[in-house]
């Protein structure tokens, strides 16, 4: 059947597929170029033109892609929803600032997002590679040719399907819908589907961009790498590789915990990390970028530890794509709560194969080197700071093997299952799981982060060495020991974390100011360092003693098994319900449920006012008030229920968390029904609920009622009533009366939402015995139940977390001094650090 | 021997001990029957919502008591109690996840993970009125 649709653009979707392959065939183009270019390299003009046309294929592959990107933001701006990518992930009522974030919640335009860094960085690489320009972007132009097929949606014959094209119709998507038997039904698709409602949320526009750089900007060391056991040149890759791997490590660094900035401000699974997969699956390639940072160091100053080196720059940019396995496929289905909806069977292949092929490559570029690799044979000494930096790469490496482990539960399990004839499942606490094994790694690499800078390459004296340190110690001991006093830290373990973290922080500072004198320039360990002995205290301070503060006491006792009864407790109930106007205690706090927005605003959510009092235990004043708004989207996406946003107060100190976990569907569970008063003259009082109402007279002009607009040929009669609470505060409602054309009766109500209190006016007119009538003034009054307005609302107080956001922008910015140190050095071969 | 070999050597076999820790960790995956057997003890369970079955939640009396019915997967229906919220959307839920212990005749779980039909499969058109 061949059917001539009305309606459909379809020229943006053509231009746009015509990008998608040019960029793709541009991108095996530059690689084949650049690849002959290394061959014929005895042949210089003859490679130098080969280089040129790889660069061209390069530059038409960016241009292209930009050119997509385009083309797809064309769609999602104008509303094709002809298109499905469009149709899926946007609506007309998306807020423009969120059309970017629908790129990123389709699986083919985080991939763009992904190339498109790739491009950027793969442009830097060809202007500054020099000598190992040819072999580094044959290398890049590889892994773009691989992500581009991610994007090709090309048919081989009618079963095997090789990515998918973000240009995929509606109609093609669906096929088989009766709808799209009918030529013009684009008049029936509205509108689209709108954005993940989780994902509308500013970080969400600029965590994913991050992110995504940090992802990108793994493969440039990883090309250095090859590159050098490629040419057998392992002196020209060392800086740029260095300056990479310091550029990788703040960018992927800040993009997890945009992350977790995310997660603890728009999701309610109550904090900034949760060891989920999809989590653990990025930190882990940063953990092992930061050994591989390490050992590079090692063998820029000694000499020593490259095979080990070239080993984790590998691992590292194949964990990425690992990472992308594990979050794209469903694989994780069971154990992550925000895994993507995978693509199903065709992408687990097709990824494989990608890591296979680097894998292949990896393995038979150390293979063919693995004799040739220079080694130093002489044993290092003992006080040398290689010598401990190479542990704390390994001890880093070992512990991205255990998460890796954990986190791929059901990749290995079907194997185990086979083997064993058990179906294993993650830890049944998994917070503890990870936490009871990391917190030695966070020990010895505290430790170690802070030491090793006090020693030297080659040979460390042992008399000064221990002079210094033993003073730091003693310092860092006081000062732990105060906190953990303090902060009541008592578990061991942790105090021992808490010990490595004070001696980070003060053995930094005093080496970064006593040692190094504070020159700028070299200070970039010393601070990258700081930074991260104040991110594993601001962890210890806040994860140690989050506590929810919401505890409900209406709550049927469960055994949770746990060794108190308090615990118990604790397991029980997190969950508090607010009834409108009862104020509850919550730790130091009175929480009062005000009410709520009633009507969803612009950005599509309803806001829960409550009211916070702390008052003085002794004189009972209120020291305290303010307002919390957490928000909800009820029924985001055609589901049921409602996806809720936290709101959280900011102290310097700690941060007061509370978002929504229920609240009452007002259309179902408000029974309440109109009364009639009758009132008279000015003065008259209508007995309410919780308070009472007083008649104030009426008035035709200057009308207070907002939502009532006078149209022509309308009478109307505004009704002013003062409404008086328990606390005797006054405020007014505004109730209208009005006749339309002369013929027929109409009103507008008022309400007040912290009273729950409807009104309405109406005029009656009264026959008497005596045949006269008179008017009668009637106010229909409605209140709704307080027990029928509800939410149910968890509060959790994090200590110190700031300390954590702290210690990140520190580190950070270590990573940045050192790496405008590496590149203003002009020699880049074991030259300083002696 | 090197001094680093002999580290690596100590780092290895204490990496070893541990994942071999580890694994005792790991829970695994049951059905209602072979969690009572053991009663108490942490397990996971994978089942389907029983929409047809009384589903309470009732925040004015308890805000962290759900209860519920599921079906494992060897199709035994039991009495599933959730110390929580009821979870959004678990109506069209395809499968649940459901962690916790076997207590009597019913499943005391503290975490329930719920798989959504796909994103291909939830797509249903709007079908507006011709205006």
């Amino acid at each position: 059947m061949d059917v001539q649709y009305i309606g459909e653009h379809l020229w943006p979707g053509r231009l746009g597929h015509f990008f998608v392959i040019t960029s793709f065939v541009a991108s095996l183009f530059s690689t084949f170029c650049y690849f002959t270019a290394v061959r014929t390299e005895n042949d210089l003009p003859n490679s130098n033109k080969w280089r040129l046309l790889g660069r061209g294929g390069f530059i038409l592959h960016t241009v292209s892609l930009i050119s997509i990107f385009v083309a797809l933001f064309y769609i999602i701006a104008n509303h094709l929803f002809e298109y499905h990518y469009a149709w899926e992930h946007s609506s007309y009522s998306l807020p423009g600032e969120y059309l970017l974030s629908c790129f990123w919640e389709g699986q083919q335009g985080s991939f763009m997002l992904w190339i498109f860094w790739h491009c950027v960085l793969g442009l830097v690489v060809m202007g500054t590679a020099k000598s190992l320009e040819t072999r580094t972007m044959t290398i890049i132009s590889l892994v773009q040719v691989a992500l581009g097929t991610m994007i090709l949606g090309f048919y081989l014959g009618d079963d095997i399907k090789i990515g998918s094209t973000p240009f995929t119709l509606l109609r093609d998507a669906m096929q088989g819908a009766p709808i799209f038997q009918q030529a013009n039904y684009m008049e029936f698709v509205k509108d689209g589907n709108g954005l993940n409602v989780l994902l509308q949320n500013y970080w969400m526009v600029i965590h994913p961009p991050v992110l995504f750089l940090g992802f990108a900007s793994t493969l440039i060391p990883f090309a250095y790498c090859i590159a050098a056991m490629w040419k057998g040149d392992y002196q020209t890759f060392v800086k740029p590789t260095l300056a990479w791997s310091l550029l990788n490590g703040a960018v992927l660094g800040t993009g997890i915990m945009m992350g977790g900035a995310w997660a603890y401000e728009s999701l309610n699974f109550g904090g900034y990390w949760a060891w989920d997969p999809v989590e653990n699956a990025s930190l882990v390639p940063w953990i092992t970028m930061i050994a591989a940072l390490h050992t590079l160091l090692i063998y820029r100053s000694t000499g020593r530890a490259l095979t080990m080196t070239m080993i984790l720059f590998a691992v590292t940019h194949l964990l990425i794509w690992y990472s992308t396995f594990l979050t794209r496929t469903g694989i994780l289905g069971k154990t992550s709560v925000h895994a993507f909806t995978g693509d199903g069977a065709a992408l687990t292949y097709h990824l494989l194969i990608v890591i296979g092929v680097l894998l292949i490559i990896s393995l038979v570029a150390l293979i063919a080197r693995w004799r040739s690799l220079p080694r130093i044979k002489s044993e290092e000494e003992t006080l040398s700071r290689e010598f401990w930096m190479f542990i704390g790469s390994v001890i880093l490496f070992l512990s991205s093997i255990q998460i890796i482990i954990t986190t791929s539960i059901p990749v290995w399990s079907p194997l185990a299952k086979w083997i064993t004839g058990k179906d294993f499942a993650p830890p049944s606490d998994v917070m503890q799981h990870y936490n009871n094994i990391q917190v030695w790694v966070a020990i010895i690499i505290g430790i170690l982060s802070a030491t090793v800078l006090y020693m030297k390459f080659k040979n460390t004296d042992g008399k000064a060495l221990g002079k210094k340190l033993g003073l730091t110690a003693l310092i860092a001991l006081l000062m732990a020991a105060g906190i953990a006093w303090g902060q009541h830290i008592t578990a061991w373990q942790y105090v021992l974390m808490l010990f490595a973290a004070c001696y980070g922080i003060v053995a930094n500072i005093y080496y970064g100011i006593v040692v190094q004198k504070a020159k700028f320039k070299k200070l970039g360990p010393s601070v990258a360092h700081l930074g991260f002995a104040t991110v594993l205290l601001g962890i210890l301070l806040s994860s140690y003693n989050k506590h929810p503060i919401s505890f409900s006491t209406a709550g049927i006792p469960m055994d949770f098994g746990k060794k108190t009864q308090e615990e118990n407790a604790k397991e029980n109930s997190e969950n508090v319900t607010l009834f409108r106007g009862i104020p509850v205690a919550m730790g130091d706090y009175f929480a009062t449920y005000i009410g709520d927005s009633d009507v969803a605003g612009k950005d599509r959510r309803i806001y829960y006012k409550v009211q916070y009092e702390r008052k003085d235990t002794v004189t009972n004043k209120v020291i305290e008030r303010f307002m919390l708004y957490p928000d909800a989207f009820i029924n985001p996406k055609g589901q049921q229920g409602l996806s809720a946003n936290p709101s959280t107060k900011h102290y310097w100190n700690r941060d007061l968390f509370t978002f929504i976990n229920a609240a009452t569907d007002r259309s179902k569970t408000d029974t309440s029904t109109y009364r009639s008063h009758i009132v008279g003259k000015p003065g008259d009082t209508i007995w309410l609920n919780n308070g009472y109402m007083v008649f104030n007279g009426t008035n035709k002009n200057d009308l207070k009622n907002k939502r009532y607009v006078p149209a022509a040929g309308d009478e109307h009669l505004e009704f002013s009533l003062k409404v008086y609470d328990l606390n005797n505060e006054v405020k007014e409602i505004n109730p209208v009366y009005i006749i339309k054309d002369r013929s027929y009766v109409s009103y507008v109500e008022d309400t007040l939402h912290e009273l729950g209190l409807f009104a309405r006016a109406n005029l009656l007119i009264k026959h008497n015995d005596a045949g006269k009538d008179t008017v009668l003034t009637e106010i229909l009054v409605r209140q709704t139940d307080p027990k029928d307005d509800f939410i149910v609302l968890k509060a959790l107080v994090f200590p110190y977390i700031n300390v954590l956001w702290l210690g990140i922008i520190v580190m950070v910015f270590g990573f940045f001094i050192s790496l405008g140190d590496v590149l203003s050095r002009k020699v880049s071969a074991r030259s300083a650090d002696k | 021997m090197k001094k680093t070999h002999i580290v690596l050597l100590i780092l290895v076999v204490a990496a070893i001990a541990t994942i071999v820790t580890v694994f005792s960790d790991f829970s695994t995956y049951e059905t209602f029957e072979s969690a009572s057997k053991e009663p108490g003890k942490t397990y996971y369970v994978i089942g389907h919502l029983q929409t047809d079955k009384d589903m309470i939640y009732d925040p004015k009396v308890d805000p962290n008591h759900f209860t519920f019915y599921a079906k494992d997967k060897s199709g035994n229906v039991q009495k599933v109690i959730f110390n929580g919220e009821k979870p959004r959307d678990i109506e069209r839920s395809e499968q649940i996840v459901m962690m916790g212990y076997s207590e009597g005749n019913t499943f005391h779980c503290s975490r329930i993970q719920m798989k959504c039909p796909s994103k291909y499969k939830k797509d249903q058109i709007a079908v507006g009125n011709k205006s």
